[in-house]
Parts: structure tokens; C-alpha cells; sequence
């Protein structure tokens, strides 16, 4: 092993070692056969956005990994470095290179490995780099705070058992009344149900509509299931950091849960990356075998459909749509056709965007890439690609069965100013589902009672304080709250919002996260560290998401809610009485 | 024939080829020593899909330019591609042929039919030698194992284009060149990429397997 190790900095000498460890057949085989051949090379969506830079070509990324193989454990290398292309990493600054290389410039989404034709798999050993990086610490910030929350909260957006036991609750008792039905709730580890399900922390976090939709659709199949009340993130960074430990422990956490409360079947809601963590990667990592079956919940409602348990109405999805394949569903493991299958079944007109199955293109926002700032631009410029693709179909509505791909297509639609909604087959599926006559007469006679209702859910009795920089945007959450009956005070900039929130007092603050001069996460803290304000429920708006660390990484209580913008009137609505605890 | 020629088309590729094995039988090893990844997990994917067929549709995809996107696109490439490995595959015969079936060489027809194949390969190799000097992208990836292989099939098959006649009473010299330059070629070929094809059953192998488990071969192909 020459390239003279002395001179090699502790962390390269230890990422070397540990790579011998994490070498198996496949990856040895795809780092020994590549022929340099170029196929691959516009499979890439960064080489489609910058193509004049080869650095993106998937076989040049992958040969900042392959040299450094071929150097030490490749005889060829060994004996002929120069010849073969073989090189050793020696300091942390080259470290930190091939970290912005293999997080910032590839997704693996998997799409150059189907379409070389020596069946090199770069994506998989791309993700073995990221983890042998983070083995030796150097990895985004991003993914070292969100592997942090993983590891010792047990879910990745750091939701605490109160916060996700009490938006259940909240979900739950918003799917009584909306059934009418005492009976129909989520329940929390019941024993022996036939469906465990599992869901996204970002679902508890930002979207619980996906919650309640999802136990409107087991409530009106009669589903006997439950939802667990610990272990329950079915999402596992461990794909993203490379980090198998990490991987296997999280899986695991799920599977011990599930066979605890002695559930028949895990049901894992829309997530691509959970899905294939949890049902297809986590008996590997963790060595164990699950002794009870895993499904995407899309299979579930699928089922439930075809075998007549529930009933939909496809007219009620009447809006075009687009379907967005996540990479880790359909190139990872295979699920190309279900979500079409139900999509046909509950909306009126689905387009095919194009190319989509096996060659649809990354949201660009996989790989964990939406939670590494540092590299956005780069990821927001590899968008065009998508943004192209989606904008051709004419769409309004993009369906994705991932919680990671909707943030990823959310931002670019944002970005490139496409004016579409990215939703998910379940909201879909709730929206179309038949409420069964009983219950839909009972649904008609609460309607009949409008001013109660409204009168129930008014905010009349709060003062909000909203601080945005964009006028447009203060304008209209001011109207659509007062319109709701609540008090509203604005704020364009930080020092205002904190001399407003002092003299006003309000119930809540929105508080935008990027403006000039103080920006939200300066604002936030203050706001929580000031005992004349700290008690002040606060909600970020943003419109960038990868801004949230801004908020994690301080040392004071989180924020009572989280929206992403554009946020439609419901939405914020929605978020808005329940952090006020209204109705 | 002069000796010289005789050893070369005889003992010379035999002894090429006893080292070409020794190493392939190593370098086989070598790649076997490595622990394989295991799927614990069922499978995922539609019925349609298994591990056997997804195995078979991985080694099969090489003939099946429709399959990926890729060879799709690039038409023009892949039949590049076929060419220059049946050019391979003929000069190789070619080397077989000469020692020990000349014979067949006698009608004329195989020769013209082995020339105009290698003579097309050998197109194929510059037009690829001159792809991989002036194309950016493959210019970043080439390492210099990379552009010898390549310089040295294109050789390889212009002699063998002259060899193919067989016909030693009008000069050794070509055939001469051709045998030596086939003893180097098969020496040479473990130690660089050219050894590809050894891997190929491999790598192909396990991400069919992989993916034919996991329900994604056969490729769902993207419906317009
Ligand atoms: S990874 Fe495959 S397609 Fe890409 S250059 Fe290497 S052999 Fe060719
Ligand atoms: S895995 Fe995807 S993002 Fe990474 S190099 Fe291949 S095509 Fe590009």
C-alpha cells in the first residue's frame, strides 16, 4: 500500500481502512468494470442543466471514488497507479471535496446505474462514500443535525413524543367530528391490529392533513389498525448520510414496535425514501428478518378499492394531474405501476409526464439534498430539467408518493414559477373516498348549522402578529385572517416584529424566515429568550425549507408550527387554530 | 513459413493465453473473496418480476438496445458498439483460425467476410479514439490505460485485416505483427480495462438479481 501513508492526514487513513470493511461483490464489481464509456453520462439531470462542466458525469464522480479503490485494493492500481487512473485521498481538504461531490453533485437516484450497460450500480457506491465521509465526520451540516435528531430523539425532524401524541389526538378528533362518529379515531398501540401504520415526522410537522386523510380512508374500510405510539418514523436518514448503524437502528426501532404490539402488517404512508429504508434496505442493515409483512400504503388504498371497501368518487379530482415517479419507489423497488392504478381511480384527468416509470427524472431534491443548504443552488439549477418536464404536461396538480419529492418539487415549482400543487395519492384518495349515506346525512345535518361552526372555529378572540417582508404576502394573511375574525397586526422586518411583539402582545406571530437585516431565525430567538415574549406561539413561514436549521439549531423551544409557502388558505388556516387551540 | 512465424502463431498464443488465464483465474478470486450483499427482505415490485428474470433481462440488456434509454438514444453508438466487439470476437477467431484451421481461410469468402468486420472495427476505433480525445465528457473520464487499449485494438485490428488472407509466402511480416501483437494484447488485457468482459457476467449478474428481486427488471420503460 504505497502513496506514502505517513503523509496522510488521520481521517483519509481511517476512511481507507473503513472502506475495505464496506466492500462487497456488487461494489467491487462496479468499480472494477467500468470501461469509461460515457453512456451514463445524460441519464444525469446535472449534466443535463450543466452541460458544460463534465465534473457532473456520473463515471467522473464515481472515479473519485474508484480511484482511491483501485489505489488500495485494486492490483492494477497498485502496481500502476498512473496508468489506471489510481489515486489515493490523503488530506482533509481533498476530504472535503469528494464530500461536496458526493452529496452536493449526485442525488443517487439511481438513473445513470439502469442505463449503463455494464450494469455499474454508481449510485450504491456513491452512497457507501457518503458513509464512509460521515464515519470520519466530515459530512453537510445538514446531514450531521439531522442524523443527531435521528440517533437520539428517534426521528429526523426532532418531534417530540408529546408534539406527535398530540397531533394525533388533534387528528383524531378532528376525524370524529368530521365523521360524526365516536368511534372513529386514531388508535395508539392497540394490540394485535391487522395494519400497523407508520408515517413521516414531516407529516406530524408540516402536513398532518396526510394523517387525517389516511385514517379517514382504514376508519371507512373498517380497517382494524392502530398507529404506534413510539417508534413510529418510518424514515431513516441512514439512506441518505451512508451510515448503516444508523439505518439498521432506526429500522429496527420500527420492526421491535410493530412486533411488540403484535401488529400483522406494517403499512408504510407515502414516503419513497421511508418506503425503501424501512421495506427494502432495514432487514439488511439491521440483520434481521421481519417476521410480519411491509406494504406501501398505496397498495393498501388500492386494495381497500378494489376489493370494494371503499368507494370513490373520481369526479371529485377533476383537476389535471401529473404523477411523479420518487426514485427510491420505482428505481429501488419496483412500485411503477400501483400509484397509476389508483390515480386512474380517483381523478378525471392524469397525464403522464415524460419520461416517467424507471426514467423519470429526480425531483432533485432526493439523496437528503433538501437538507443541505450549502449545495442549493447547484440542486436548484439541476431543477430545470423537472421543472421543464412537469411544466410540459399542463398539469395543475403534481401527485408524488413521497414526503421528500414533494418538498423537492414544492421548492423548484416555487422557484421556476410553475404555479402547481404537489399533492400526495392519499389526499387525493380521502378527497374522492364515498362517505357511507349514514354518515354523509349526518355530515349534511352539522352543515346546516354554518354559524355555529364558524362560531366555534373563529379567531376572533386572538390578536396575530404577521412578519413577512413581501407585501403581497402580509396582505393576504392579514385579510384571511381578519376575514376569520382575528386581530392582525404587521411587521415587515425583524426589529419591528420584536418592538410589536413587546408592545402588542399577540397570541401568535407568522414569522417569515428570510428578510433582510434581522432575519427569522434571529427574530425567533429573541422572541423565545425575552420572557416579556417567550411565551408567544410562533409559526415559521418559509419559503425555503432548508432555512428550518436556522430554527433547529437554536438552543431555545422549538416553534409551535411550521408551514411551507406557498401555503393556501386552508392550510394556513388549518395550522393557525390548531397551534391557538380553536374548534 | 520461418520459424519465427510458426512459434509466434503457436507457442507464443499458447503461452498468452496460459497467462491471460492464470490471471482472469486470479482476478476471478480476487473478486469472489469479497463478501456478497444479501437481500433479507421479500421481494418488492410486480409479479411480473423475480430474481431469475431479472437476472436473465441484466445479462440480456447488452442485446436489447430498446431496453434503456441510453443505447436508445444513441443508436448510432451502440451499433459502433456492436461492431467493434464483433470485430473482437473475429480477430480473436482470426488468431484460432490461422494455426489451426487454415484451411477454412482457403475459399476466400470467410477472409472477405472476417476483413470487412475487422476493417469496419478498426473504423469504429479511430472514430472512438478521436470521440474520446475531442468529447469533453470522455476526455475528463479517460485515464491512459484508457486511450492505449483503445490505440492498441485499433492496430491490433489493421493488422489483422492484412493477416486474414493468410498467405505467409508474400511477406511474414504482417502476419508476424498480427500473432505478436495478439500475444501482447492477451498479456496485456487482464491488466487493463479491456478485462471489462470478464466482469460483466458479474456486475451484471448481481444488479439483475438485485433489481430483478426488487421488481424494477424488467425496466419499466417510460409510456408516451
Ligand atoms: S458507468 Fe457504465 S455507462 Fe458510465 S462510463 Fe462506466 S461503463 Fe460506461
Ligand atoms: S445517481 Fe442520479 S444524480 Fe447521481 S450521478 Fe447517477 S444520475 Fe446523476
Amino acid at each position: 500500500m504505497s502513496d506514502n501513508r505517513a503523509t496522510q492526514s488521520h481521517k483519509a487513513k481511517k476512511l481507507i481502512e473503513r472502506m475495505s470493511k464496506k466492500l462487497n461483490r456488487q461494489m467491487v464489481g462496479s468499480m472494477a468494470a467500468c470501461v469509461h464509456c460515457g453512456m451514463c453520462t445524460e441519464a444525469c439531470h446535472y449534466v443535463l442543466t450543466n452541460p458544460d462542466d463534465p465534473t457532473y458525469a456520473p463515471a467522473y464522480k464515481a472515479d473519485r471514488i474508484r480511484k482511491i479503490f483501485k489505489r488500495h485494493f485494486d492490483w492494477t492500481g497498485r502496481v500502476l497507479p498512473w496508468w489506471v487512473g489510481a489515486k489515493s485521498i490523503k488530506t482533509d481538504a481533498e476530504l472535503e471535496e469528494l464530500k461536496d461531490i458526493v452529496f452536493g453533485k449526485c442525488t443517487n437516484c439511481r438513473r445513470c446505474s439502469i442505463n449503463c450497460p455494464m450494469g455499474v450500480d454508481y449510485a450504491t457506491f456513491n452512497r457507501m462514500a457518503r458513509g464512509l465521509l460521515v464515519s470520519v465526520g466530515v459530512m453537510p451540516e445538514g446531514v450531521a443535525v439531522v442524523s443527531k435528531d435521528q440517533w437520539e430523539i428517534g426521528n429526523q425532524m426532532g418531534v417530540l413524543k408529546e408534539e406527535y401524541i398530540d397531533t394525533l389526538e388533534w387528528m383524531s378528533e378532528e376525524l370524529s367530528d368530521e365523521m360524526d362518529d365516536p368511534e372513529a379515531i386514531i388508535p395508539i398501540d392497540k394490540m394485535d391490529a391487522d395494519v400497523v401504520y407508520s408515517i413521516n415526522p414531516r407529516e406530524v410537522k408540516y402536513d398532518p392533513r396526510t394523517i387525517a386523510d389516511a385514517a379517514k380512508i382504514f376508519f371507512l374500510a373498517g380497517e382494524n389498525w392502530t398507529m404506534p405510539s413510539e417508534g413510529w418514523d418510518m424514515t431513516n436518514f441512514g439512506l441518505f448520510s451512508g451510515d448503516d448503524d444508523l439505518g439498521g437502528a432506526v429500522a429496527l426501532r420500527l420492526y421491535e414496535k410493530v412486533s411488540e404490539l403484535h401488529g400483522k402488517k406494517l403499512v408504510i404512508s407515502e414516503c419513497g425514501h421511508g418506503y425503501r429504508s424501512t421495506r427494502c434496505e432495514g432487514p439488511n442493515w439491521s440483520a434481521h428478518s421481519v417476521p410480519f409483512e411491509m406494504e406501501s400504503s398505496v397498495l393498501t388504498m388500492l386494495r381497500y378499492i378494489k376489493e370494494g371497501r371503499i368507494e370513490v368518487d373520481k369526479t371529485k379530482n377533476n383537476v389535471p394531474v401529473t404523477f411523479h415517479d420518487s426514485c427510491n419507489n420505482a428505481r429501488s423497488c419496483g412500485l411503477f405501476e400501483e400509484p397509476r392504478e389508483l390515480l386512474n381511480l380517483v381523478v378525471t384527468d392524469f397525464r403522464e409526464m415524460v419520461p416517467n416509470r424507471s426514467e423519470n427524472y429526480c425531483c432533485t431534491g432526493g439523496g437528503g439534498a433538501m437538507s443541505m443548504t450549502e449545495y442549493t443552488p447547484q440542486r436548484l439549477k439541476s431543477a430545470k430539467i423537472k421543472a421543464d418536464q412537469l411544466k410540459a404536461t399542463g398539469a395543475k396538480i403534481v401527485v408524488t408518493s413521497c414526503h421528500n419529492c414533494v418538498d423537492g418539487l414544492a421548492d423548484l415549482i416555487r422557484h421556476y414559477k410553475l404555479g402547481m400543487e404537489v399533492t400526495q395519492l392519499v389526499n387525493l384518495v380521502a378527497n374522492a373516498v364515498i362517505v357511507p349515506e349514514k354518515i354523509a346525512v349526518e355530515e349534511a345535518a352539522t352543515a346546516e348549522k354554518p354559524k355555529e361552526v364558524a362560531v366555534e372555529h373563529s379567531l376572533e378572540k386572538f390578536k396575530i402578529l404577521v412578519v413577512d417582508d413581501e407585501d403581497d404576502i402580509r396582505l393576504y394573511y392579514t385579510v384571511l385572517l381578519e376575514d376569520n375574525g382575528a386581530t392582525v397586526i404587521q411587521a415587515s422586518d425583524g426589529e419591528e416584529a420584536l418592538k410589536l411583539a413587546k408592545s402588542e402582545k399577540p397570541d401568535l406571530i407568522t414569522l417569515d424566515l428570510n428578510m433582510p437585516g434581522k432575519d427569522g431565525g434571529e427574530v425567533f430567538e429573541q422572541l423565545r429568550k425575552d420572557p416579556g415574549t417567550a411565551q408567544i406561539k410562533v409559526c415559521i413561514i418559509t419559503g425555503r425549507p432548508e432555512l428550518r436549521r436556522l430554527i433547529y439549531n437554536r438552543p431555545v423551544p422549538q416553534p409551535e408550527g411550521f408551514l411551507d409557502k406557498p401555503v393556501d388558505d386552508s392550510r394556513l388556516l388549518y395550522d393557525i387554530r390548531k397551534i391557538l387551540e380553536v374548534g | 513459413m520461418s520459424e519465427l512465424l510458426h512459434f509466434s502463431e503457436n507457442e507464443l498464443q499458447e503461452y498468452a493465453l496460459l497467462i491471460m488465464a492464470c490471471v482472469y483465474t486470479l482476478r476471478i478470486i480476487w473478486l469472489l473473496h469479497f463478501k456478497a450483499g444479501r437481500e433479507r427482505q421479500a421481494p418488492t415490485g410486480q409479479f411480473r418480476t423475480n430474481t431469475n428474470k431479472g437476472i436473465v433481462y441484466s445479462w440480456m440488456n447488452i442485446a436489447m438496445p430498446w431496453a434503456m434509454e441510453s443505447t436508445r438514444k444513441k443508436a448510432f453508438f451502440y451499433a459502433q458498439f456492436v461492431v467493434f466487439h464483433l470485430g473482437v470476437v473475429f480477430a480473436i477467431g482470426l488468431s484460432f483460425i490461422i494455426p489451426y484451421a487454415p484451411g477454412l481461410l482457403e475459399s476466400g469468402i470467410l477472409t472477405a467476410i472476417l476483413q470487412a468486420v475487422i476493417g469496419l472495427a478498426f473504423l469504429v476505433s479511430l472514430v472512438r479514439l478521436y470521440r474520446r480525445i475531442t468529447d469533453k465528457y470522455i476526455r475528463a473520464i479517460s485515464s491512459p490505460d484508457d486511450y492505449f487499449s483503445l490505440f492498441l485494438l485499433a492496430v491490433w485490428f489493421f493488422f489483422a485485416v492484412f493477416a486474414a488472407p493468410n498467405k505467409p509466402e508474400q511477406g511474414e511480416a504482417v502476419l508476424l505483427t498480427f500473432f505478436i501483437l495478439t500475444a501482447f494484447f492477451l498479456i496485456y488485457v487482464p491488466f487493463s480495462k479491456i478485462s471489462h468482459y470478464l466482469y460483466y457476467p458479474f456486475t451484471r449478474y448481481y444488479f439483475g438479481k438485485t433489481m430483478g428481486y426488487r421488481g424494477v427488471y424488467p425496466l419499466a420503460k417510460s409510456k408516451h
